[in-house]
C-alpha cells in the first residue's frame, strides 16, 4: 500500500514537471525568456559592454591569446581617445579544441545572452564554435562578429543570417589566392598537401586539391594530427619529386617542426606554403623556401607599431581581424546609443550598415558586410620569406 | 578477497548503528567482526551522526525528492544563462556519470571508452533528425533507435570483456573511443574517407565539420526548444532512471553485479552466469550514455568531434569517483562539485570570496579546538601587515600593484597583501614556495603545524592574487580541480558517498 | 620495393620507440610493485622537457651557449632526470602513499588530479605556447647516408643510444644490485618483502625516482628531436607509453622495452605503408594490438597471472 502511495505520488510529480516543462515550449524561439532580454532596450551608459569569445584556455590558447591581445589593444585605444563613452570587454573561454569540445562555447554564449547589458558579441573564434552558438546568440537576439571562422559554409547556409558577421576572408578565397599562386607564378607541378585533421585544415586542403588537380597537377593527401609532433614518418612519405608541401595547419610552431625535420632528413630544398594560421616569425624563420597565405595586413600602420611597443616588441597578426571585429561591434553600438537607447536589434542593424574604409582599416581590407555577412572585398595575399621576415609576393 | 561492509543496501547511504536492519541482512559470505569494525568506524557522532541517522529513517523515494527538491527550484529561479552553465550541463552530466556507475559501480569493469557511446548517440540521433541529413524523424522514433543503436555497440564492445579483463579490458576500451574519434572526424565522403563497398563515399558524420543543425527535441508534436524545457526533460529522465537503477540495484541483477564485481572467480564457482552479467552491464551503460547523446546533440543542435574525446571521459569518471562508485544518488552531488564549482570560480569576485571563504572554512574544519584557527587567522593576518609594512618601507616597487577584480575586499587587500608591479619570475617561484611549505606542513605535527600555517597562509594569499586569479576562467580553476580530487582521495578513499570497503587478508 | 621509404620508417620508428620504451618503463615499474597506473607520468615527462628547456635558457639560450653544443645537451638531461626524480619521489609521497591498502581506483584517481594539477601549473605559470631548444642553432645537425638509401641524422643517433644505453643500466640495477632485488622482492609479494626487512617506503621511492627520471630523458630526447615542448604534451605521450607497458606484458620490465619499440614501428611503418597515412595510424596500430590482446591477454611478456583462490 506504502508502495502504491509513493509511486502515486511520484507520478503527480512527474507529470507536474511536464507540463511546467512543455508548458513553456510553445515559443517559437530556442531561449525563451531571453527575448524579454533581447528585445529589451539598453540604456547606453557611459560604459558599453561587448562579449568577447575566445579560447583563452585549451589546447588553442595561443591562438586565443593573439585576439584577447588585439581586443585589449582596441579597448585601450578607443578607451583612450573618447571621453564620454568607455567599452568593456565581457570575456568568455570558449576552449577551442578543449576536451568538452563546443560545450564550453555554448555555456558562453548562453551567459553571454543572458546578461542584459551586452549589446553585441565578438568572437567566436572556430567555425565549429559558430555553429554550436548560433542557437543561443540568435535567441538572445545577439549580433556576433567573429574575426578568425572563416569556413565557407556558415555564411552561406541560411541559418545565421542577419546575426553572423565575419571580419576576414573564407577558406575559399584562401584556397583560391594558394592555388592561382602554384598554378601561374610558381608553374608546379608535383604538390602533396597534409593536413591537420582539424576543420578549418580539411576543407582547405580539400579545395586546394580540387583546384589543382582540376588543373592537371599531380596531388598527393595526407593528414596528420593536430598534436604530432613527429613528422618523420610522414616526411618519409613524400614522394621525392615533389616540388610543394602544402600545409595549411593552424599552429605555426607545428609548421615550423615540419619544416625543420624535413632539412633534417634531407629535404630542405622543397617549397612549403601555409595557411593563414602559420603566418608567424616562427614559420618564415625556416628557410627562403616558405610560402605563406594571408589577407593584406599593411603592415606600416602605425597601430601595429603601438602594438609592438605594448608587447615588447613581439608582434603577430593573427588577432588582428579581432581588433577590426571589436572596432565594427563598438561602433555599431555608438551609432546605436545616439539617442541614449539600444536594442540588440538596433546595434545588428548597424553592424550591417559597417562601412570602415582601407585607410582606417587594420587589415588592408575595406570593411563592408554582404547579406551573408561576409566581407564584400576579400581577397588573400601570398608572401614569401625573405630573410626570415614574409613579404608580399602576390 | 575483499569483502564489502556490512549487508546494507549499497546505495551511497553510510552505515548506521547497529539497528534492525542488520538483523534482517543477510550473513552468508560476512565476516561478522569486519562488518562490526566498519559501523563502529563510521559510525558518527553529534551533529553529523543525528543528520544522518534522519536521512536513513527517511524511505528511499523521500531521499530522490530531497535530492531533486533543489534542483526543481533552480529551474524555476534561475535565468537563462546560469540554468544552462550550472544546471543542465550538470543534470547531462550527472547522467553520463550514472551509466558509468553501472559500468564501473556495480559490475567493475574498467571501461575507458565510455564516451563514444554518448557520441555515437548524438551521432545516431543526428542521422535520423537534422538538416545536415536531411532526415526529420520524429523524437518518439529516433530517440528509441538511437539508444537501441548505441546499446548494440555496447553490446560488440561488451564481448571483448570476455576474453580480456581488469588494466587490458581498459586499454582495448580506451583504443575503441580513440577510433570511434578518429572515425567520426573523417567519415564525410570526402578525400580522407573510406570507400565502402556497394555505395561510394558517403557522408556520414560530417567529418570535423561535425553533423550540424540537429532538430531538437520533438515528442508527438510537442517540441522542446527552451533550456528550460531540455532542463526538465533531463531531471525528470535522471529522476526515473535513477529510480531505475535503484530497483535494479536491489534485485537479483543487481546482486549479481555486486558478486561479479568483488570477486569474479568466486561468483563464477557459484554459477552466476558472468560474461552475461558484463554483457549486461556494457549495454545497459550504453544505452543511458546514448540517451544523453540525443539529449546533448539536440540541445548543442550538433555533434562535433572533439566534443566525444578523452577529456570528458576524465570529467565523468572524476564525477563518479568522487560521488562514489556504486553510488546512485552521489553522481549529482560529484556533478555539481566538478562542474558547479569550477563554472562558479569563472568570475574573479566570486573565486576570490570562495578562495578565502574556503581557506577560513578549511581551518575551522581542520583543526579542532576552536581557538587554534583563530590564533592562525589573527596571526595570519598581522603577519602580513607587518610584511607589508616592511616591504613598503625597503622596496617600494613590490607593493605598487593593483588587484585584479574584487570590488569589495580591494582596499583592504591592497594594504595587506604583497603586489609586486611586476610579478613575473616572483610569482613562479612564490607558487613552488607554496606547495613546498603546504607538503611540509602535511609532515608536521603540533603548535609546528600551528605556526608554519601563517606564512603559507600569507604565501597562498600572494600566490592567488599575483598569478592565480588572472587565469581563474581557465587554468586555476583545474589545478584546483586537480588539488581537490588527490585531497578527497587521500582523505576519504571511497569517494564522498561510497561505502568504505576493507579488505580481509 | 621502394627501399628509401622502408629504411625511413625503420628509423622513425626506432626513434619514436625509444622514447616510449623509456616512459613505458616508469610505468611499468610503478605498476609492477604498488599495481598502480600512474596517469602522472606524462606529465612528468612533460616536466622534464621543460626543465631542460630552463636550463638551456639559463645556459645562455640556444644562440650563444656558455659551453659547447653538446655538452648543453648533456647538462640538459642531467639536471632534468634530477628534478623529475624527486618530483616522482614527492608525487609518490604526497598522493599515493597513504593509498596503498585503499580500493584501486582511489590512487587512480589521485594519479589523475595530480596529472590535471601539473598540467594545469604548467600552463598557469609556462603559458600555453610551444617552446623550442633550437636544435638547429644548438648544434650542428647532420644526416648520415649510408649507402644509397639509408638515412639517419645525428639527433636520432643520439636518441637510439642513449636509450639503449639507459635501458642497460636499469637493467644491470634491477638484477645486479641489492636495490634491484629488493625491488623484485617487492613486486612479487610487498607484505612477505617487508617482514624480510626491506624498507618497502624506500624501494618504492626508489622505483618512483628512476622510472621518473627515464621519462625526464624521454622528454628531453623528444623536444630534441622535434622541437616541440607544450603543457599538454605529456598526455598523449603518457598514453602511447602505457600502451606500451601493457602490449609488453605489465610489470615486465624487459616487456617494457619491446612494447616501446613495437609501437614507434608500428606506428612509423602504418603511417608509410597503409592507406590512409597517419591519419588512420593510431587506428591501425589500435586494431593491431586489440588482435593481440584477444589472442594474448597478458601481454607480450607477462607471464600470465594465476589466481590463487
Amino acid at each position: 500500500m506504502k508502495k502504491l502511495v509513493v509511486a502515486a505520488l511520484f507520478a503527480a510529480g512527474v507529470a507536474a514537471l511536464t507540463t511546467a516543462a512543455f508548458g513553456s515550449s510553445k515559443s517559437p524561439s530556442r531561449a525563451a525568456s531571453a527575448a524579454s532580454v533581447s528585445s529589451g532596450a539598453v540604456k547606453c551608459g557611459s560604459t558599453r559592454y561587448i562579449g568577447f569569445m575566445a579560447p583563452i584556455t585549451g589546447p588553442a590558447a595561443s591562438l586565443g591569446q593573439t585576439q584577447v591581445d588585439w581586443a585589449k589593444y582596441y579597448v585601450r585605444l578607443y578607451n583612450k581617445g573618447h571621453k564620454k563613452s568607455k567599452i568593456k570587454l565581457v570575456p568568455e573561454d570558449t576552449e577551442l579544441g578543449g576536451p568538452n569540445g563546443t560545450a564550453a562555447a555554448v555555456q558562453g554564449a548562453q551567459a553571454l545572452g543572458s546578461n542584459a547589458k551586452v549589446l553585441g558579441v565578438v568572437g567566436p573564434a572556430g567555425s565549429n564554435e559558430v555553429k554550436a552558438t548560433t542557437g543561443a546568440l540568435k535567441g538572445a537576439g545577439l549580433g556576433f562578429v567573429s574575426g578568425s571562422a572563416t569556413n565557407a559554409a556558415i555564411a552561406t547556409d541560411g541559418t545565421r543570417t542577419g546575426y553572423f558577421f565575419r571580419t576576414v576572408p573564407t577558406d575559399d578565397d584562401q584556397s583560391k589566392s594558394a592555388s592561382a599562386y602554384i598554378v601561374n607564378k610558381l608553374k608546379l607541378k608535383r604538390v602533396y598537401i597534409i593536413d591537420d585533421q582539424e576543420a578549418y585544415s580539411i576543407g582547405l586542403a580539400d579545395s586546394v586539391e580540387s583546384q589543382l588537380k582540376a588543373k592537371g597537377l599531380t596531388v598527393g593527401r595526407d593528414g596528420v594530427s593536430q598534436q604530432l609532433s613527429d613528422f618523420t614518418s610522414v616526411i618519409n612519405k613524400i614522394p621525392q619529386n615533389t616540388q610543394l608541401v602544402y600545409i595549411p595547419w593552424q599552429l605555426p610552431p607545428k609548421g615550423q617542426a615540419f619544416g625543420q625535420q624535413m632539412k633534417g632528413l634531407g629535404r630542405g630544398s622543397v617549397k612549403l606554403m601555409g595557411g593563414d594560421g602559420l603566418f608567424d616569425p616562427a614559420f618564415s624563420g625556416v628557410g627562403s623556401n616558405v610560402y605563406d597565405t594571408f589577407f593584406p595586413v599593411n603592415t606600416k600602420d602605425k597601430r601595429i607599431a603601438g602594438f609592438k611597443k605594448l608587447h615588447k616588441g613581439q608582434t603577430e597578426f593573427f588577432g588582428a581581424p579581432t581588433f577590426e571585429a571589436v572596432h565594427v561591434v563598438s561602433a555599431a553600438i555608438d551609432r546605436a546609443c545616439k539617442d541614449g537607447k539600444a536594442t540588440r536589434a538596433e546595434v545588428r542593424a548597424q553592424i550591417k550598415k559597417t562601412n570602415i574604409p582601407v585607410k582606417t582599416s587594420l587589415i588592408g581590407l575595406p570593411i563592408n558586410f554582404a547579406k551573408t555577412g561576409n566581407l564584400k572585398k576579400h581577397p588573400f595575399g601570398v608572401y614569401h620569406s625573405s630573410k626570415g621576415v614574409f613579404v608580399r609576393v602576390g | 578477497m575483499s569483502a564489502p561492509a556490512d549487508g546494507s543496501p549499497p546505495d551511497g547511504s553510510p552505515v548506521t548503528g547497529p539497528t534492525e536492519e542488520a538483523a534482517e541482512a543477510p550473513k552468508v559470505g560476512v565476516d561478522e567482526w569486519v562488518a562490526r569494525h566498519e559501523e563502529r568506524r563510521q559510525a558518527h557522532g553529534g551533529l553529523t551522526g543525528a543528520v544522518i541517522q534522519g536521512w536513513d529513517r527517511v524511505p528511499p523515494a523521500g531521499h530522490l525528492a530531497i535530492l531533486f527538491a533543489p534542483f526543481v527550484v533552480f529551474g524555476f529561479v534561475a535565468n537563462e544563462g546560469n540554468l544552462y552553465r550550472y544546471g543542465l550541463i550538470t543534470l547531462i552530466y550527472a547522467l553520463l556519470a550514472l551509466g558509468l556507475n553501472v559500468v564501473v559501480g556495480f559490475a567493475g569493469l574498467l571501461d575507458l571508452g565510455y564516451i563514444a557511446f554518448f557520441g555515437v548517440g548524438a551521432y545516431a540521433f543526428g542521422i535520423m533528425a537534422s538538416g545536415h541529413s536531411g532526415h526529420h524523424l520524429p523524437a518518439e522514433l529516433a530517440v528509441p533507435i538511437a539508444v537501441a543503436f548505441t546499446a548494440l555497440v555496447g553490446l560488440l564492445l561488451g564481448l571483448t570483456s570476455w576474453r580480456v579483463s581488469g588494466d587490458y579490458l581498459a586499454i582495448v576500451t580506451l583504443f575503441f573511443l580513440q577510433a570511434f574519434v578518429i572515425f567520426v572526424n573523417n567519415a564525410n565522403g570526402g578525400p580522407s574517407d573510406w570507400s565502402y563497398p556497394f555505395v561510394g563515399k558517403v557522408d556520414i558524420t560530417g567529418g570535423a565539420n561535425g553533423l550540424d543543425q540537429i532538430d531538437p527535441l520533438r515528442f508527438f508534436g510537442y517540441s522542446i526548444s527552451t533550456t528550460k524545457g531540455y532542463y526538465f526533460y533531463t531531471l525528470i529522465s535522471l529522476a526515473v532512471l535513477m529510480a531505475m537503477l535503484f530497483f535494479v540495484n536491489r534485485s537479483r541483477t543487481g546482486r549479481a553485479w555486486r558478486s561479479l564485481r568483488e570477486d569474479p572467480l568466486a561468483a563464477e564457482v557459484m554459477s552466476i552466469p558472468v560474461n552475461r552479467l558484463k554483457l549486461l552491464a556494457f549495454v545497459f551503460g550504453a544505452a543511458i550514455a546514448g540517451y544523453c547523446g540525443t539529449i546533448f546533440g539536440s540541445v548543442q543542435s550538433g555533434a562535433f568531434p572533439g566534443d566525444y574525446d578523452v577529456g570528458l571521459l576524465i570529467t565523468i569518471y572524476a564525477i563518479a569517483i568522487l560521488g562514489g562508485l556504486g553510488s546512485i544518488g552521489g553522481v549529482v552531488i560529484g556533478a555539481l562539485i566538478v562542474n558547479g564549482v569550477p563554472e562558479l570560480l569563472r568570475s574573479s569576485e566570486n573565486a576570490r570570496l570562495l578562495f578565502y571563504g574556503a581557506l577560513v572554512v578549511g581551518l575551522f574544519l581542520a583543526m579542532r579546538p576552536w581557538y587554534r584557527p583563530v590564533v592562525v587567522i589573527v596571526g595570519t593576518i598581522a603577519f602580513g601587515f607587518v610584511v607589508h609594512g616592511v616591504a613598503g618601507a625597503v622596496w617600494p616597487r613590490g607593493t605598487a600593484g593593483h588587484i585584479q577584480g574584487g570590488a569589495r575586499l580591494a582596499g583592504p587587500l591592497e594594504h595587506w597583501v604583497l603586489l609586486p608591479t611586476h610579478p613575473g619570475r616572483i610569482g613562479g617561484w612564490a607558487y613552488f614556495a607554496l606547495i613546498a611549505m603546504a607538503l611540509v606542513l602535511t609532515l608536521v605535527r603540533g603548535w609546528w603545524r600551528t605556526l608554519l600555517l601563517i606564512p603559507t597562509l600569507y604565501l597562498a594569499a600572494f600566490v592567488w592574487e599575483n598569478e592565480l586569479v588572472e587565469q581563474v576562467s581557465g587554468a586555476t580553476r583545474l589545478i584546483l580541480l586537480g588539488a581537490l580530487l588527490v585531497v578527497i582521495m587521500n582523505v576519504r578513499p571511497s569517494g564522498i558517498f561510497g561505502t568504505a570497503r576493507v579488505e580481509v587478508v | 620495393m621502394n627501399w628509401n621509404l622502408f629504411f625511413g620508417e625503420l628509423v622513425s620508428g626506432l626513434t619514436l620507440g625509444s622514447i616510449y620504451a623509456l616512459i613505458a618503463l616508469g610505468y611499468t615499474m610503478v605498476y609492477g610493485i604498488l599495481k598502480l597506473l600512474n596517469f602522472a607520468h606524462g606529465d612528468v615527462y612533460m616536466v622534464g622537457a621543460y626543465v631542460a628547456f630552463f636550463v638551456l635558457q639559463w645556459l645562455g639560450g640556444p644562440l650563444n651557449t656558455d659551453v659547447a653544443g653538446w655538452l648543453a645537451i648533456a647538462i640538459m638531461f642531467l639536471v632534468a632526470m634530477l628534478a623529475c626524480g624527486m618530483l616522482g619521489v614527492g608525487i609518490e609521497r604526497f598522493a599515493y602513499r597513504r593509498l596503498r591498502n585503499a580500493p584501486r581506483i582511489a590512487p587512480l584517481i589521485s594519479a589523475l588530479g595530480v596529472s590535471i594539477f601539473l598540467q594545469n601549473s604548467a600552463l598557469l605559470l609556462w603559458g600555453p605556447n610551444f617552446r623550442d631548444y633550437g636544435t638547429f642553432d644548438l648544434i650542428n645537425v647532420k644526416s648520415y647516408r649510408v649507402g644509397a638509401n639509408f638515412l639517419i641524422s645525428n639527433i636520432q643517433i643520439l636518441t637510439i643510444v642513449t636509450s639503449i644505453v639507459l635501458m642497460i643500466v636499469l637493467t644491470l640495477l634491477v638484477s645486479r644490485t641489492r636495490t634491484g632485488k629488493a625491488m623484485r622482492a617487492t613486486s612479487f609479494d610487498r607484505e612477505a618483502a617487508e617482514m624480510m626487512g626491506i624498507s618497502v617506503d624506500g624501494v618504492v621511492s626508489f622505483t618512483f625516482f628512476v622510472g621518473s627520471a627515464l621519462a625526464a630523458a624521454a622528454g628531453v630526447m623528444f623536444v630534441i628531436l622535434f622541437g616541440q615542448a607544450s603543457p599538454l604534451m605529456g598526455f598523449t605521450a603518457g598514453l602511447k607509453g602505457f600502451t606500451a607497458a601493457v602490449v609488453g606484458g605489465i610489470g615486465s620490465i624487459p616487456g617494457a622495452m619491446l612494447g616501446g619499440y613495437l609501437i614507434g614501428l608500428l606506428e612509423a611503418f602504418a603511417t608509410g605503408y597503409l592507406p590512409g597515412g597517419s591519419t588512420y595510424a593510431n587506428l591501425y596500430v589500435f586494431a593491431l594490438l586489440i588482435a593481440m590482446f584477444l589472442l594474448r591477454p597478458s601481454g607480450l611478456l607477462g607471464s600470465p597471472t594465476i589466481q590463487k583462490v
